[in-house]
């Protein structure tokens, strides 16, 4: 150092040279550091992993080793903590909000139990859980047929091709349940596993395609993008004269046009009825979730814009673009789907959603109440001893207000989807009920009745139910005692059904069987 | 001699000057590597290609790229005042900084809105350059000073197309060309590295 030093002092240069030297060296070694950085980027995208993926593999975990940010994404479906002022993500109990509803349903299965859906995620929780499908322990035990099953597990497609559609269809649900509660929906219902190119799976849209002599293999990728939703989404009901007899074979009304009359118009013209109403005796017809075909009569729709499109916007991560598959209320993720299109502010798109479902509820509110009253008048009047004559065309119009109330209220999105349809359908269905209503009116006072017709307290679930007479306590008990000694078991089959299936690893390209 | 006075203050001892000296060549050649990484001298210039060095503003770029405003202007004479050159530079270093933290803190949203300050500068060069237009058609009203007080529109509440487009979000242009920035390796050190992989190239 001494040495350098002196140099310095005599040469002046050599400093000015040597930090000349250092800042070139300095520079340099920067540039290694640029290059070691885009080449860890660059493994970044080797590092996905291309793995085979087995026909209808139902395992979504599978198909994330593939597709991460998707899977991670469709993971989140997990989280409930979005609500919002009329619906979100979490199981709130929709009886108790609305126990009108109780008396709507009132022999049916819907008046014992009906939350508001989760995420796809819990989709085999959820109808497991309800009291909806019983606790059958034997093969043949129902209430449910096995179709109910199509709809909720990425493992129907898998079945369906081992069985064939209409043999997956026969039986009863309990029966199914070991095969299909493994794995809820999820990659295999919308994707071809060669290609990840959006696919129809479940055989119900392809069949209403083809009576309508339409065919949708011929559907563009922008319409695949709400078709694979409409695979389930939409309003349906059990053919039980299609394949054989009693087989519950599943079909959507679509004949004449997806429009409340077209669907309408077909279901009385083959005399189909879901249930016949334990208070009113009216044939009825229970509206499923006819998110599709509302959205199609909505503006979006109209301008061309799809389910994914808000649902499941596009993400960008640093220039990788991919669909966001948390599938959600856009209200939850305003920024990535509304304001793609809208400019407003996010408070205010969300105001705008608000004051059309404050509006819609309103009206749904008064359309609930009146029918509510009619099936407790139409009892009353065969009571009074109303003869099958005098009730038909009533309990027809009961049928049609009911359906027009249900199609709107089943739809859970239908009030953001298509306001000012799902108004028509609510002013419909009261236009309908007050006819009803004064048909009744007359009809009570012609078999002697003077003055209002007394109506029970059925202000909160707990009475309503009392009132129909359905033994909530007993069923829950049930319910609760078969949810932890049957359906362990159905996961336990599910489980060791699978570990006989090849086997991945987040390292492997190529599946690798347990027995190798 | 003030002047000499001061740096002589500053000045190490002797002992340590070596060591002060190469720190400081240190500090310079990373300062100098990251002024050329980052693109820094483009930032000047009003070359649309800057805005890209951020992949960011790649929809922007494509979309307004393929408008009409292409053939007249670049980012700059919309995006940043023209009334005199104070506000011209402090407003573009101020937006610039801010940006370039959001970018380096991954803080950026999915769709990038333009805030307050941003649609005071765009509807004021609507104007500076439609000038003529707006005296025929009697739009001189529209301002943002008026806007903010609830009265008439932004240019763009109508012409909305103008010039990105009505589909906004990072994702709306996924397969748009645009010249985004490229390794910042040199092609010689490329080469060298190539041709030590695969000899036979040589």
């Amino acid at each position: 150092m001494e040495q350098l030093r002196s140099i310095i002092r005599r040469k002046p240069w050599v400093g000015a040279v040597l930090f000349i030297v250092t800042a070139v060296l300095v520079f340099a070694l920067g540039l290694l550091a640029a290059n070691i950085m885009e080449r860890r980027t660059e493994t970044l995208y080797l590092e996905q992993r291309r793995i085979n993926i087995e026909q209808l593999e139902p395992r979504n975990e599978i198909w994330g080793i593939a597709y991460p940010r998707q899977y991670q994404s469709y993971q989140q479906t997990k989280d409930t903590s979005f609500v919002s002022r009329y619906n979100g993500a979490r199981n709130f109990d929709m009886l108790e909000r609305y126990p009108n509803l109780v008396v709507l349903w009132a022999g049916y299965a819907f008046a014992t139990d009906y939350t508001q859906p989760r995420g796809h995620y819990y989709a085999n929780d959820d109808v497991t859980e309800t009291l909806r499908t019983g606790t059958p322990v034997e093969d043949d035990d129902g209430p449910q047929p096995a179709t109910c099953w199509t709809c909720k597990s990425a493992d129907v497609p898998r079945m369906m091709n081992k069985l064939g559609v209409e043999e997956f269809y026969d039986g009863t649900w309990g029966e199914k349940g070991p095969h299909m509660v493994a794995n809820a929906i999820g990659c295999v219902d919308c994707h071809d596993e060669e290609t990840m190119s959006l696919k129809i799976t479940r055989p119900a849209l392809i069949e209403a395609f083809e009576r309508r002599g339409e065919d949708i293999t011929q559907a563009s990728h922008q319409e695949m993008r709400s078709l694979v939703c409409a695979q389930c989404h939409v309003e349906y009901y059990f053919d039980k004269e299609r394949f054989e007899e009693g087989v519950p074979y599943l079909t959507f009304p679509w004949d004449n046009g997806l429009n409340i009359e077209d669907i309408e118009a077909y279901f009385d013209s083959i005399g189909f009825t879901d249930w016949t109403h334990e208070l009113s005796r009216a044939p009825m017809i229970k509206a499923q979730h006819p998110d599709y075909e509302l959205y199609t009569a909505g503006i979006h729709a109209k301008r061309g814009v799809t389910c994914a499109d808000c649902h499941m916007p596009y993400r960008s991560e640093g220039g990788v673009k991919f669909t966001d598959h948390k599938i959600q209320s856009p209200l939850n993720n305003v920024s990535a789907s509304c304001q793609v299109c809208h400019r407003q502010s996010e408070k205010e798109l969300i105001s705008n959603v608000y004051s059309n479902q404050d509006k819609v509820m309103e009206v749904r509110l008064i359309a609930e109440d009146l029918l509510a009253k009619l099936h407790i008048e139409a009892k009353f009047a065969w009571d009074l001893g109303a003869s099958k004559e005098q009730m038909e065309d009533i309990l027809q119009d009961i049928r049609h207000a009911q359906w027009r109330w249900d199609f709107s209220a089943a739809s859970h999105g239908a009030s953001a989807h298509a306001p000012t349809e799902t108004l028509r359908l609510l002013g419909t269905s009261i236009d309908l009920s007050h006819t009803a209503r004064n048909k009744l009116a007359r009809l009570v006072a012609e078999l002697g009745h003077r003055g209002p017709i007394p109506v029970p307290d059925i202000s909160t679930k707990e009475k309503a139910q009392q009132y129909i007479g359905i033994p909530i306590e007993k069923l829950e008990n049930e319910k609760e005692e078969w949810l932890e000694t049957v359906v362990p078991q159905w996961i336990r089959k599910a489980q060791e059904r699978q570990a006989q299936w090849p086997q991945y690893k987040a390292t492997d390209r190529r599946p690798s069987f347990v027995d190798d | 001699m003030g002047i000499k006075r001061f740096f002589d203050f500053f000045k190490p001892p002797r002992f340590w000057r070596i060591y002060v000296n190469s720190l400081l060549a240190v500090f310079v050649g990373v300062v100098a590597l990251l002024f050329y990484i980052s693109n820094a001298a483009s930032y000047m210039s009003d070359a649309p290609e800057t805005c890209i060095n951020c992949h960011l503003m790649a929809p922007h770029y494509a979309t307004w790229q393929h408008s009409s405003h292409r053939e007249w202007t670049n980012c700059n004479d919309c995006h940043v005042p023209h009334d005199n050159i104070f506000s011209h530079y402090y407003f573009k270093a101020q937006d610039g900084l801010g940006h370039a933290t959001v970018f380096t803190l991954r803080n950026e949203p999915q769709v990038i809105q333009i805030k307050e300050a941003g649609i005071r500068v765009v509807q004021e060069n609507c104007i500076r350059c439609h000038s003529d237009l707006n005296e025929h058609v009697n739009l001189t009203e529209v301002t943002r000073e008026k806007n903010l007080h609830g009265e008439g529109k932004l240019c763009w509440d109508c012409h909305r197309e103008v010039p990105h487009g009505r589909v906004k979000g990072s994702s709306s242009t996924p397969d748009a060309q645009v010249p985004l920035l490229g390794s910042p390796v040199p092609e010689w050190l490329r080469k060298l590295r190539t041709r030590r992989q695969n000899p036979q190239n040589r």
